[in-house]
């Protein structure tokens, strides 16, 4: 009995690896979906899809229910002029680049940032709006009132962003102050960091200064806004995955024609507070 | 609380998806363990890594891998397919292995009574072994319903709007957390509750009717 | 797709951090719910009933309450409380408390099954207090439990990825940071569900070392 049991034993021992060996080949097999252009799709009456994050107050956010925003009013616009089927969807910051990039999504249409490692993956429409990166400490702290103040202050800022990219540039300002970085806190998104920073779990929250006046605005006498923490501005850009010529010259042509019939302008007060009158069409950012 | 509709609206979400994934698993985690039962080359091996990986991976992380990882490899899914797939996927995992005890347990004498009256596998399965091996998975399969909508919260992360979003949105709203997390804490219980009392009736319901046999 | 196979594993150390940190809270976890568990335990067997009644409702409340709820109302709780703790301090008291529940269940399972026989025996043969307890109560426990609670410690594993959401940098975080930065979504992923794997393969081998010296003692 003992030979022919321990043969089956073999026997399942090698089909179990077999079978490990067997799924982990086909692993390099799997690709993204083939990233049809903008034509194709168009020819086939397939949906164009962009994607939009769903909780970044001004650019695009959900108010009872419904998207609202820059980037969200962006978009009604575009998909009320646009011949084809143009569809959005509304997914957490985490997916959303890794999305574009894999050929889920066309573009992106939200309030992404452009930096050297996006460009790598990604190629961005002309910029909607030019901001600084700032923080943002309670209004009660009076323990901060300068970069100095920062040292050893732990930080919210939200996981995957350029804000939490460039962070290295505040650390050399606080160093330069003869302070040091402190714990740095990743949040999914930043109405959670908001929230730490009013109970006190982190001491400043960096955000674009837009994204901060509108907590402030949205949260009056809790907050209050403190210095740059970077040294250049970052441009705001959709981003399309790199190459895709097609669908960047297409929201190239959308944003050249809202800019030149003041469609942009206006929506930019409205959400951003301001307006941003000579933004470059192509950025090439130093970090 | 003026928000309450919103978290209803959550659980409502919660309830309809976990249903769908329980409704599902069942059949699909007994199928699978139909497949071991029976010794199915490669397949059998294949299940047996399946259900070894998926009982070890988290739940939020399975939910991520499905709804974000999914495109790199092909595969277009919206939030609520890829949200019921990961609960599905999770549940007949452990299904499988509570199906897969009761089968093995299944006494052998009957086995061959049903062989030597002639009775096809297909037969024999549905008018003999079936019926008994639910009544002996039920508690166990009741258990993991009630382990399946504690797991759900994990949908949040890929942007489903169930009841655990809906709290989180209106504590950061309001930046008051506190009540909406406690008012979804309470719903919760309540559902699994139901699901418990539900399980303790058909336990006695079973036992009243096939004896404790 | 290996390509982003490659991208990922680039970046092993913030894996390797992030199932240190994952393990670790894993492992204070279990050790302090074991213990707490075993004291919960012990106030389920009390004779006063008040405390029975206290424990037994601790111990439903937290079976019915899912762990990420639990834990948002730690992390949201604490502060309301006048505790300013950090993420890791809250993530590790919300599996401690809701693992203590469970580990209490198991404690008081096992009691309640020891063979009578071998405890009577025991006294029969002059064991009494602390050396019966020691040599013949707590490997029956120990041995009958260790199953069991291995299988929780999986639950614990699984229950600190929720952990993430709360800010806590363990490995599901750690995976989740490489995929938003580089873009690997796919890759990233799967490479934690092999690390969570690897864990609970070894947690199970480890239990079925412990079952076979079981067998060996029963003899």
């Amino acid at each position: 009995m003992k030979p022919s049991s321990f043969r089956f034993r073999m026997q399942v021992r090698s089909w179990k690896t077999l079978a490990l060996v067997a799924a982990m080949l086909a692993i390099p097999a799997l690709g993204p979906a083939q990233a049809q252009s903008l034509q194709e799709k168009i020819k086939n009456h397939q949906p164009v899809v962009v994607v939009t994050e769903d909780d970044y107050r001004p650019f695009e956010y959900i108010e009872n229910g419904k998207p609202v925003g820059l980037d969200n009013e962006l978009f009604q616009l575009m998909k009320a002029d646009a011949k084809f089927d143009l569809r959005q969807e509304i997914i957490p910051w985490t997916g959303l680049l890794a999305g574009v990039s894999s050929g889920k999504y066309d573009a992106a249409v939200t309030g992404s940032l452009i930096n050297q490692e996006r460009m790598k993956a990604f190629d961005f429409a002309m910029p909607v709006a030019a901001n600084m990166h700032k923080y943002l400490k309670r209004k009660n702290d009076n323990s901060i009132k300068s970069i100095k103040d920062l040292s050893g202050k732990t930080v919210g800022v939200q996981s995957g962003s350029v804000l939490f990219a460039r962070l290295p540039e505040l650390q050399k300002m606080i160093e330069k102050t003869g302070g040091k970085m402190g714990k740095i806190v990743q949040y999914a998104s930043y109405p959670e960091a908001y929230q730490d920073l009013a109970n006190g779990r982190v001491d400043y929250v960096v955000n674009v200064e837009i994204g901060l006046l509108s907590v402030m605005e949205e949260r009056p006498g809790v907050f209050e806004i403190g210095q740059p923490v970077v040294e250049s501005p970052s441009y705001v850009g959709w981003p399309v995955k790199k190459g895709n010529k097609e669908m960047l010259d297409y929201l190239n042509d959308f944003l050249r024609k809202v800019k030149a019939n003041g469609k942009l302008e206006e929506l930019q007060k409205k959400w951003l507070k301001t307006s941003f009158k000579n933004l470059p069409e192509h950025v090439e950012p130093n970090f | 609380m003026p928000y309450l509709p919103f978290l209803l609206q959550g659980a409502l979400v919660t309830a309809s998806i976990s249903l769908v994934a329980i409704a599902l698993g069942i059949p699909l985690g007994l199928a699978l363990a139909i497949v071991r039962w029976q010794r199915i080359p490669l397949l059998s091996q294949l299940v047996a890594l399946y259900v070894s990986v998926v009982r070890a991976t988290p739940a939020i992380t399975l939910a991520l891998l499905i709804f974000f990882g999914s495109p790199s490899i092909g595969i277009v899914l919206d939030a609520t397919t890829a949200a019921i797939l990961t609960l599905l996927i999770n549940t007949s995992a452990f299904n499988c292995e509570i199906w897969r005890a009761a089968l093995i347990d299944f006494p052998r004498d009957q086995l061959e009574a049903a062989r030597a009256y002639g009775m096809s596998p297909g037969l024999a399965f549905r008018r003999v072994i079936l019926p008994q091996v639910w009544r002996t998975s039920l508690p166990a399969l009741v258990n993991e319903m009630t382990l399946l909508v504690k797991a759900s919260p994990a949908l949040a992360v890929i942007g489903i709007v169930d009841l655990t979003r809906a709290a989180s949105r209106i504590g950061a709203a309001t930046y008051r957390p506190l009540p909406p997390f406690l008012a979804a804490t309470v719903i919760y219980m309540l559902m699994v509750m139901l699901l418990v009392v539900a399980q303790r009736h058909v336990e006695r319901m079973v036992r009243e009717r096939y004896g404790t046999g | 797709m290996i390509r982003d196979f490659a991208v990922a594993l680039a970046h092993y150390d913030a894996y390797l951090n992030g199932l240190w940190n994952t393990l670790w809270l894993s492992a204070a976890t279990l050790v302090l719910a074991s213990l707490a568990g075993a004291a919960v335990a012990a106030l389920m067997l009390a004779r006063n009933k008040a405390m029975r009644l206290a424990a037994a409702a601790f111990v439903d409340a937290m079976r019915c309450v899912p762990f990420l709820l639990f834990a948002y109302l730690v992390y949201y709780g604490l502060p309301a409380l006048s505790l300013q703790l950090d993420s890791w301090a809250c993530g590790l008291i919300a599996l401690v408390i809701y693992h203590t529940a469970y580990m209490a269940e198991i404690v008081r399972g096992a009691w309640t099954n020891l063979s009578r026989e071998q405890i009577e025996a025991g006294r029969a043969y002059g064991f009494a207090g602390f050396p019966l307890f020691r040599r013949i109560i707590l490997p029956q426990l120990f041995f009958a439990s260790v199953p069991v609670i291995g299988n929780q410690s999986i639950y614990i594993l699984k229950d600190s990825a929720f952990l993430m959401i709360i800010t806590v940098p363990e490995l599901t975080f750690a995976a989740s940071s490489v995929q938003s930065t580089y873009f690997v979504p796919f890759a990233s992923f799967v490479i934690a569900m092999l690390l969570y794997w690897l864990v609970t393969l070894g947690i199970e081998a480890a239990v079925k070392r412990v079952e076979l010296a079981a067998e060996v003692r029963r003899g």
